[in-house]
């Protein structure tokens, strides 16, 4: 490259400025709009992260099943070396806890919610105390026998304030129905948690109403240092438990259960039920033969499924991975548009300057020279537009995410504290740098040809 | 001579080879149809099966003697009557096919009401049910065979998994309520005592769950003994809470049957929330087999 003709093209890129704002605004624009989507859609991806985390308990879970009298998988297990080797398994584990939960149905006075009821051990809990901001009640509250941590939705909808009693309906571990009473000691601010409106109990309370014996988990739950080690932790436990002899599967028992809801059970009871997922409560669970490819588990024996955060953020994170692919076709479209205008626009360029050209190749400009000229004018007016449209999206991603949503919409998981997070990558700045400016270099190349191949004699005599 | 005997037979022969051959293609025609043409007459593929019956349950129970005196009622004198009622309310020698209508009120929801087509086949505990109103709601249907159990949406063309325990459309009914009853295979007799409901005298049972899958691990029946129908039936929970009132108010009698026609179910917990169910047009046609399969429910849906 010689430094004349970048001169040259960005003497010729200042010499029209309406014609390049127009241009370069066009450009400015499609890049602004695909920086604003990939910093939002990256923000979500990171809410939603979070946000699971605090509905699931964890980054990493384990959940087991033991197989009862009938042969049917109950979510319920009681194994202390399930524990013990997930705590040997890595350095990157901050926390792990056993988890209890059941969908359950909250009664007050003449009206019903049904929401999620985790049991948690409060004397180890790091993830809620540290997330859940408190606006009635106190965490010392939580400490005494049957209390409950509420969500401030559902307190609004039922009337409630904290030291109001209320009745749960749950079904215990095996399927059968169960009414306790809970007081509710504290209320968290659910748009500060992803829209979430899970109720929190004591873990020994929980599995005293899902009629489980003391040393009786339905999940562990693994709090890691960085999220981002999801997978690995989870690969290392599932290695981990399968070398101790347990039967573990990857993924939820949502997905194994599948076949199993479509093989005969032989309960004389019939009330027959399926695990709707893995964070789906506590009841009776899929078929034993679901399992070790059809054969049917004996009674007591256990079968373990790791899931990661990232799997039970699948729904959400496929319909944003939607909203990113929407961003992209948008873009492309949009860098169409703009490439149609920049190509006919030097084109224009090109019968304006025919004379210029002539002269320049008189002078001693090459064809390569002239071809080198448009093309840089092309690279600088959509480089530093697309610049520009990128420098514009900051302070526009960063005010958007000041204005408030509601957590109880249909994205409220990918909010963080009812709000946006917009959180760009460098790295997707540079890339939608680099797409522009190879779009332009295409958009210019034929009118830059065009420009190459004029003859000097000829072009004087034309424009003279 | 010999020729004519001979050729006599031979025309013996044909004749009997070709009415041979004409049975044999009317039995094979009329096995044919049999088999395309779903259950026999009567309904149901042959009387007096069942899955997930216990052996005899339905033969034990037909010269059962009861005693005369309802204060007289043993433990097995009682389960033998919920038994008693379990067969009478069921078909296990006939499908049954009804309209229901349900009328829901809740404090919560306010009042409204569906309509559904049921059908049912007792032997094979399987049931197929369809909802007809309302219209947004129409085609959305309910399958239960061989102990599993679909939901099916028309809009999604979905089935889901559902259990016998789900409440059905927010409405004090479960899934259950629509299936045959057999209360006298999942709960033992724990308490007798006898008085009245209304005008009635009946016994009062309290039972006790055989095992830990039972839903309602405790349930207490009110069964009117002269004509052995069940009156009503409360259900309770682990921690004998009361989860659930039944009340059976209006039988009617079809062959050996008695069908509740009427039946209202009060929640426990919101006593303000209850639901009726109201049984017409029972019929117990035979109903072709592919009534119970995904493939009938989805194009029947459409």
């Amino acid at each position: 490259m010689r430094l004349i003709h970048l001169k040259l093209a960005a003497r010729n890129v200042r010499r029209q400025p309406h014609r390049t704002i127009a241009l370069g605004g066009a450009v400015a624009f499609s890049a602004l709009v695909m920086a604003l989507i990939s910093g939002f859609v990256n923000g979500m991806d990171l809410a939603i992260q979070d946000n699971v985390t605090l509905y699931s308990g964890g980054h990493v879970l384990i959940s087991g099943y033991t197989a009862s009298w009938s042969g049917r998988l109950q979510n319920r297990f009681a194994d202390d070396t399930v524990a013990k080797t997930v705590e040997s398994t890595g350095s990157g584990i901050r926390t792990v806890s056993s988890i209890a939960q059941s969908r359950a149905t909250v009664v007050f006075g003449t009206r019903e919610i049904q929401l999620m009821l985790r049991g948690v051990d409060w004397s180890r809990d790091q993830l809620y105390h540290d997330s859940l901001i408190l606006t009635g009640g106190d965490w010392k509250g939580l400490e005494d026998s049957r209390t409950m941590l509420m969500s401030a939705q559902t307190a609004d909808r039922f009337g409630l304030a904290a030291g109001d009693q209320v009745i749960v309906r749950l079904s215990t571990a095996s399927g059968q129905q169960n009414v306790t009473d809970y007081k509710v000691a504290a209320i968290y601010d659910d748009g500060a948690a992803g829209g979430m409106n899970t109720a929190f109990v004591a873990f020994g309370d929980l599995t005293a109403d899902l009629n489980m014996k003391s040393d009786e988990q339905q999940q562990i739950a693994v709090f890691l240092k960085n999220s981002a080690a999801a997978e690995e932790a989870a690969q290392a436990i599932t290695a981990g438990l399968s070398a101790q002899g347990f039967t573990v599967s990857r993924g939820s028992a949502s997905n194994a259960g599948a076949s199993g809801a479509a093989a005969p059970q032989n309960s004389s009871t019939g009330s027959d039920s399926f695990v709707s997922s893995i964070t789906g409560g506590a009841g009776t669970a899929v078929s034993g033969s679901s399992q070790g490819g059809g054969r049917r588990l004996s009674q007591g024996e256990a079968v373990y499924y790791v899931s990661t955060i990232k799997e039970l953020a699948g729904e959400i994170g496929s319909a944003l991975g939607s909203i990113r692919w929407i961003g992209y076709a948008v873009f492309i479209l949009m860098l169409i548009v703009s490439a149609t205008g920049i190509s006919n626009s030097y084109r224009m360029v090109l019968l304006e300057r025919t004379k210029e050209i002539g002269m320049l190749r008189c002078i001693g400009y090459k064809k390569k020279d002239v071809f080198s000229s448009f093309i840089w004018e092309g690279i600088l007016l959509a480089g530093g537009a697309a610049l520009v449209g990128i420098v514009l999206a900051l302070p526009m991603g960063f005010g958007i995410g000041f204005i408030p949503f509601n957590p109880h919409g249909d994205f409220g998981a990918a909010l963080v504290q009812g709000h946006l997070r917009f959180a760009p990558t460098l790295g997707q700045f540079l890339l939608i740098l680099v797409f522009v400016t190879i779009v332009a270099i295409a958009a210019v190349f034929l009118p830059a040809r065009r420009a190459a191949e004029v003859v000097p004699v000829e072009a004087l005599r034309k424009t003279a | 001579m010999t020729d004519i005997r001979s050729v006599k037979m031979k025309f013996l022969h044909a004749r009997l080879t070709s009415k041979l051959s004409i049975v044999l293609f009317g039995l094979v025609l009329i096995f044919s149809a049999r088999a395309q043409g779903g259950p026999p007459r009567g309904g149901g593929g042959g009387p007096m099966g069942g899955i997930g019956l216990p052996l005899g349950f339905l033969e034990q129970n037909k010269d059962y003697k009861f005693p005369d005196d309802i204060t007289k009622y043993t433990a097995t004198d009682f389960l033998m009557l919920v038994r008693r009622t379990d067969i009478r309310s069921s078909f296990y020698n006939s499908d049954m096919s009804a309209t229901i209508s349900m009328v829901t009120v809740s404090p919560d929801r306010g009042t409204f009401a569906n309509k559904e087509q049921i059908f049912r086949r007792d032997k094979d505990d399987a049931f197929l049910m369809l909802m007809v109103e309302p219209e947004s709601r129409k085609g959305q249907g309910m399958l239960r065979v061989e102990n599993n159990m679909w939901r099916y949406d028309p809009t999604s063309r979905k089935f889901t998994h559902t259990t016998l325990k789900d409440t059905y459309e927010n409405s004090t009914v479960t899934n259950n309520d629509f299936r045959r009853w057999q209360r006298s295979i999942d709960y033992s007799v724990s308490k007798l005592s006898t008085g009245t409901l209304g005008n009635y005298k009946v016994i009062i049972g309290e039972l006790k769950a055989n095992n830990d899958e039972v839903p309602f691990p405790y349930i207490k029946m009110y069964i009117e003994a002269d004509r052995k129908i069940v009156l009503k039936i409360e259900e309770f929970s682990l921690s004998m809470k009361l989860l659930r009132t039944a009340y059976y108010t209006q039988y009617v009698q079809i062959g050996d049957s008695f069908v509740p026609t009427v039946q209202i179910f009060q929640d426990g917990l919101i006593p303000e929330k209850r639901s009726q169910v109201t049984y017409t047009n029972i019929s117990t046609k035979a109903l072709p087999d592919y009534y119970f399969t995904k493939e009938y429910l989805e194009r029947v849906s459409q």
